[in-house]
């Protein structure tokens, strides 16, 4: 068969078409066990930044931290 | 003439207090963590901001009483864990006890030792929360905790009030009874 034939430009046209859908295609990811799971969601769902925020307003407001046993102890 | 503001103006009020008591970076160090564990104990993105909030400032107010006998991510874990149980036990709008079937995952025999296979990540978490919210409370934890590779079996035997050959025995039921139920989800 030629090369140029309609037939021939057609199977390649379908061939690019599939190797373009297999890049765009997400690959699957494999995890070996549900902690593995667990652990790719939790490094990808950190805590919004307004809680640091929060946090810092109501700890301002609180009276200073007492000091831990050791240092109370050793102050003596 | 105006009055002279002499004292220190609050936000620096607020970073002094935060970086001198070093809770920013006990913070920075175990906040994801935390997060991570009220939110999938909750199941609601709000409600695990509040309970963060809430547990870091028990935790500041707590923080001289911590005697280091146990890791800091343990003690935090354990504030955490008590106050998720307390707001769940308050809403009474959702039951601990589980609605699924649960010899589900027995029929499912083999379901743990396969991958989990995963194609789209974007609905990655809400998947995660279905099947966890369809365990049984005890499992939901017991999957958290070991998924911090942190945490030992000893570790999360304490946290979870049984011994560690037990963790490890209901470990792989919970694996199991979680593949079953995450693949129900796709």
């Amino acid at each position: 068969m030629e090369p140029n034939q309609p037939s021939s430009r057609l199977t390649q046209r379908q061939q690019a078409e599939e190797r373009t859908q297999q890049q765009t295609r997400p690959a699957a990811r494999e995890f070996a066990s549900a902690e593995e799971l667990l652990r790719f969601d939790a490094a990808q769902t950190p805590p919004p930044p307004d809680v640091a925020e929060r946090l810092k307003q109501s700890v301002a407001t609180e009276p200073p931290p007492a000091l831990p046993w050791w240092k109370r102890l050793f102050r003596r | 003439m105006d009055n002279v503001e002499l004292t220190t103006p609050a936000p620096a009020r607020e970073q002094d207090r935060w970086e001198h008591s070093g809770f920013g970076a006990i913070y920075a160090e175990h906040s994801r963590a935390i997060y991570y564990l009220a939110l999938r104990l909750l199941g609601d993105a709000t409600q695990a901001e509040d309970a963060t909030h809430d547990v870091f400032l028990k935790a500041f107010r707590k923080l001289a009483g911590f005697r280091g006998e146990a890791a800091m991510r343990t003690w935090l874990y354990r504030i955490t864990i008590n106050h998720c149980r307390n707001l769940q036990q308050s809403w009474q709008a959702r039951t601990m006890v589980s609605t699924a079937d649960d010899a589900l995952w027995e029929r499912t025999a083999g379901q743990a030792e396969s991958p989990l296979r995963v194609l789209e990540t974007k609905e990655l978490g809400q998947r995660i929360q279905r099947s966890l919210d369809a365990l049984p409370e005890e499992y939901r934890l017991l999957l958290l905790l070991v998924a911090d590779e942190n945490l030992s079996y000893h570790e999360v035997a304490e946290l979870t009030g049984q011994t560690a050959d037990a963790v490890r025995g209901k470990l792989h039921r919970a694996r199991k009874a979680f593949a079953a139920f995450f693949a129900q989800t796709a």
